[in-house]
């Protein structure tokens, strides 16, 4: 199916003061399909511009449709881009055509009444003033997020408009913060907006603007006085913080920022984003990033692999474990399914003060759970999540225990991290209705959830998995059950080189050192302290138990896991940072090769899509396998690069 | 009455013509309600929300975006307090002036003070009829002819029944309130009454600040030629009645002491009303005997009144009408901004138009008394006398 085509639809309006015009930007479909400023709707401008130019208007209202202002230029075009030159002139062609919309000789007001994202906003910023409406939630300049940044006017007119610390937020850190957007209220306190209007006569309201302005009315904005140089400094600090110099397109925009607050004139700044877009959009970070941006919005939503049969319906939900990871499983599922929820642990304090934590987290809203130490109160469950400790005889007493309370048909879920889910259901009745929910630690941020299928899961449970997890607004991956299955499998090997790094004599500070300068967010040391040493040290004996190999168990993890710190270091062998990254980055490929092989993830694309969501690994790289192909790693390593191996699981 | 009820305000949305081709088409009719409410509000804005005794709105239609109570849904959508109640209520046509005269009779009892009412019928979205279910004794048991459910064959059974007003009659008059509504448009009734509002169409957002049906360019000539869809060979056509409608209305009413209180400035005070039923299959002459009885009680005639706002949904129905109480079709008193065959008729929400157009229409002619009248299908007509108080 070809995609919708938006266009400038003008409308004339006859007012007490004369025409006005009131064009809206529309694609022909309803909010789920966002406008895009794609090149046919630049196209759609170009040709009501003559319009606009020539007739006898008093005022213009530039509007979306119902719940959508635009969402920005079609990234799907960018891929497409090949050349410097092709890339500067779709920079150039909305400068031109934007350009025109400013300079038009009456008000013009941007009525910005839903979802203003990138070029959306740009095209906003173009008009003599602007109206919002207080149910827009969202209003952002992503493309930073995305490896490139605001080109058709973003970085030379934000500044002048909401002043410099504004704009670094704006185009710069925000983007880096999980891609943060503002709603209508934040942006018009920022001064993007002049008007905050209430939604309900939002269109005729914004008329009513223009025609004031159309009036005479002049519109006093104070841009707020700042330091230049010292908001630069302290925004590229931001930006060393989050990215460590792996990603340049930040830079860049703090440098366009610059040149936008040194009073170069607009055409300049123009000019300098077409040449710096030039740059950028060729670069593999940019190419990566559209790469990640298509695999979490659209790949993850497609739920490739899945079958397609009615999910059982989920009325009351188990939690066997009452322990950190169950007790934000129980509070996910309250919160976004408020069905009947039972939590269970062996000692009545535990279960309690998880009962507790989670009427906290809940906040007063709708919490039906029951906290209990018996079994036996897990009758009625349509779906069972054991949170139990890491141990296979553990976790199989527990489901056959929950066999002889709940019916047939009762989906029995594990959130191991890395235990055979096939043999978890291996001496069951019903081992069918068994499946793995991984979720990532901390669960309310990280939105993955690894669902495994064993040998024996059946089409409606996997079906039922994954509608659960669609309803707790998280990603599903379908995996095989193999081993710690992909996340903790592929960090796991990373962290095998890093240990064996400090047990030849390096450094804490260099093996972090070696995986920050790939632009990671987060030191590798701090993410084992978060995650748990006890948790990985764990699973790393269970993949050293498959693949001992290339998986040594390690001396120095395990006493992590003790709560000691002591790093044995077995021979005085140092190598040098950039060594270490390169044994990380082929290790990593490695392991990806290993496990597209065995056929645990459908291609290399699931691979990166597991590793952005579950791990945090930053959209510039996009994912893993999409940076080592092309940087050569895997060919280095493997001999071929992972997208091949891609083709030839798929075609094995 | 022990209390005056006074009509401070009305206000309509522009009428859309029903259909995909309307500019309402992609606009929900709760949403109309929910602006010509917000248009009162603002255009009286002494008058705090919270004093607002009940929202009532009539729908014929009450399904879908007509459903949910209709008061109640336009009241809270429209940013009343949720602690003003609101009811819908049903009688066809004459939907909006049974809210204005249920809610009279709330402030007469002394039950409240304030009320908002109106009417709202999205024809492009609730087709006359749909989802309707006719119980089966109508015609098994003869309660009413077949005809009666249609409206334009109980038009057709009006010229029937009085042979002299013929076809020629209806498109003479149709002509006329078409150049009536025209001139209308001209002068400052429609801008007192109409409020624009934006809405979203196939061709992007636009501004319906017109009605869809006007025709002033309408000639005799012209109307001769149309097809008569209901009797082949008959007399209703397309050009001598009122068309399929999206519109919304509301009117404020309150005591006479509230509006006195609120410093709310009155338009008009009701004097009186009545209904009457009469055959279905002859609904169209449903306002004769209800005026006659309106009339009668309050101790007048049909002299005393000043002007005449009158539905009309066919020619030949206001024909009847005039020939039933001796008023001449060009009476001058008689729709003087033209009629539903110019600009439309959202059957519910019609009867508010018309108590509004009276106002401006008393306050510019310094009259007296005015009335508002409709027929309504399955056989009723409507009736609602007015005094003058600006």
């Amino acid at each position: 199916m070809s995609d919708p085509i938006t266009q400038f639809k003008l409308n004339r309006v006859d007012t007490r003061l004369g025409p006005l015009a009131l064009v809206t930007m529309d694609n022909g479909e309803d909010y789920t399909k966002p406008t895009l400023l794609s090149r046919s709707a630049m196209e759609s401008l170009a040709g009501v511009l003559p319009e606009l130019e020539s007739g006898d208007w008093i005022a213009m209202v530039l509007t979306g449709k119902p719940f959508v202002f635009a969402a920005g230029a079609d990234m799907k075009e960018f891929p497409k881009i090949r050349t410097r030159e092709e890339a500067s002139f779709g920079s150039r062609a909305g400068h031109e055509l934007f350009a025109r919309l400013a300079v038009l000789p009456y008000p013009t007001v941007a009525a910005i009444n839903g979802a203003c994202l990138g070029g959306g906003a740009e095209i906003a910023l173009h008009c003599s003033a602007r109206t919002i409406s207080t149910a827009v939630r969202h209003f952002a300049c992503p493309e930073v997020f995305l490896g490139i940044f605001p080109a058709w006017g973003g970085t030379q007119l934000v500044p002048r408009l909401v002043g410099v610390e504004n704009a670094i937020k704006f185009v710069v850190t925000n983007p880096l913060k999980q891609n943060r957007m503002l709603d209508g209220a934040k942006a018009f306190e920022l001064g993007f907006a002049d008007r905050l209007l209430e939604p309900v006569e939002f269109v005729d309201e914004s008329i009513v603007f223009a025609l004031e302005l159309a009036d005479g009315l002049r519109i006093e904005r104070g841009v707020p006085e700042a330091d230049v140089e010292r908001a630069l400094r302290k925004g590229r600090s931001q930006v060393d913080d989050a990215v460590h110099g792996a990603a340049p397109a930040p830079y860049v925009a703090l440098d366009l920022i610059e040149l936008a607050c040194s009073g170069a004139s607009i055409e300049d700044g123009y000019r300098a984003e077409e040449e710096a877009i030039a740059d950028l959009m060729l670069s593999r970070q940019a190419r990566a990033s559209l790469y990640a941006f298509d695999l979490v919005e659209r790949r993850t939503k497609r739920g490739v692999g899945i079958p397609d049969v009615k999910p059982r319906t989920i009325e009351k939900v188990g939690i066997v474990g009452a322990g950190l990871m169950a007790t934000q499983l129980a509070t996910l599922f309250l919160k976004r399914l408020g069905v009947p929820l039972v939590i269970r642990d062996l000692d009545q304090e535990t279960v309690d003060r998880a009962v507790d934590t989670i009427r906290e987290e809940l906040e007063g809203r709708w919490c039906p759970v029951e906290g209990t130490t018996s079994i036996d109160d897990f009758a009625g469950c349509d779906i069972v999540i054991e949170a139990v400790f890491e141990n296979l005889k553990v976790k199989k007493q527990v489901f056959a225990e929950l066999e002889r309370v709940v019916d047939a048909e009762c989906i029995l879920a594990t959130n191991t991290s890395s235990l055979s889910i096939t043999e978890m259901a291996a001496d069951l009745e019903h081992p069918e209705r068994v499946v793995g929910m991984h979720f990532f630690n901390p669960v309310a941020i990280l939105p993955l959830v690894e669902l495994v299928r064993a040998e024996e899961t059946d089409d409606v449970t996997l079906a039922t998995a994954w509608d659960v997890t669609k309803k707790l607004r998280k990603r599903g991956v379908l995996v095989r059950d193999a081993p710690a299955f992909v996340v903790n499998r592929v960090l796991t090997r990373l962290t095998t080189v890093l240990m064996d790094a400090l047990e030849h004599g390096n450094t804490v500070e260099e093996t972090d050192d070696a995986v920050l300068r790939l632009g990671f967010p987060m030191a590798p040391s701090m993410l084992l302290a978060m995650v748990g040493p006890r948790v990985a040290n764990h699973v790393l004996v269970t993949l050293h138990e498959a693949y001992p190999d290339r998986f040594p168990l390690s001396q120095t993890l395990a006493n992590y896991a003790n709560g000691d710190d002591t790093i044995v270091v077995v021979e005085q062998l140092p190598r040098s940072v950039e060594q270490i990254t390169n044994d990380v980055l082929e290790a990593v490929a490695d392991e990806i090769g290993q496990l597209l092989d065995e056929g645990v993830v459908a291609e290399a694309a699931d691979v990166d899509t597991t590793l952005i969501l579950g791990a945090g690994w930053p959209f510039f790289l996009g994912g893993i396998t999409h940076y080592l192909d092309s940087e050569g790693i895997s060919e280095r390593a493997l001999g071929s690069p992972l997208a091949e191996r891609r083709a030839a699981a798929a075609h094995a | 009455m022990d209390r005056e009820v006074v009509f401070v305000d009305g206000v309509r949305t522009a009428f859309g013509r029903a259909g995909e081709k309307g500019i309402f088409w992609r606009t929900r009719a709760d949403d109309m309600g929910v602006k010509v409410v917000r248009e009162l509000l603002r255009r009286n804005a002494q008058l705090e929300p919270e004093r607002i005794g009940d929202v009532i709105f009539a729908a014929t239609a009450q399904v879908g975006d007509q459903g949910l109570t209709l008061g109640r849904d336009v009241g809270l959508l429209a940013g009343i307090p949720q602690s003003v109640p609101g009811f819908a209520i049903d009688r066809m046509c004459a939907g909006a002036l049974t809210a204005v005269t249920a809610g009279a009779g709330e402030i007469a009892m002394g039950a409240c003070d304030v009320v908002v009412a109106g009417g709202i019928e999205h024809m492009g979205h609730h087709p006359m009829g749909a989802d309707v279910d006719f119980n089966p004794r109508f015609v098994a048991e003869r309660l009413v002819d077949t005809s009666a459910v249609t409206m334009g064959a109980t038009a057709e059974n009006l010229h029937d029944k009085f042979p002299h007003i013929d076809k020629d009659a209806a498109d003479r008059f149709a002509v006329a309130s078409q150049q009536k509504a025209a001139a209308a448009w001209q002068n400052g009734v429609m801008k007192e009454t109409v409020v624009p509002m934006a809405a979203f169409t196939d061709d992007g957002w636009k501004v319906a600040d017109r009605d869809e049906f006007l025709r002033p360019e309408t000639t005799l000539e012209g109307l001769a030629a149309l097809r008569a869809p209901f009797r082949p060979g008959g007399r209703v056509t397309a050009g001598n009645s009122a068309g399929l409608t999206d519109g919304a209305t509301a009117a404020l009413l309150t005591s006479a002491e509230a509006a006195d209180q609120l410093d709310l400035t009155p338009k008009l005070r009701l004097v009186g009303y009545a209904y009457a039923g009469v055959e279905p299959e002859l609904m169209g002459i449903g306002p004769i005997p209800a005026t006659q009885r309106v009339l009668e009680r309050a101790g007048l005639t049909i002299d005393d009144v000043d002007l005449f706002e009158l539905n009309e949904p066919f020619a030949v129905q206001v024909l009847t009408w005039c020939d039933g109480l001796g008023v001449s079709p060009d009476d001058e008193r008689l729709n003087p901004y033209g009629g539903a065959i110019a600009c439309g008729h959202p059957l519910a929400a019609t009867g508010v138009r018309l108590v509004a157009q009276l106002a401006y229409g008393l306050r510019k002619r310094k009259g007296r008394y005015g009335l508002t009248a409709l027929c309504i299908g399955m056989g009723m007509g409507a009736a609602v006398l007015w005094e003058n108080v600006q």
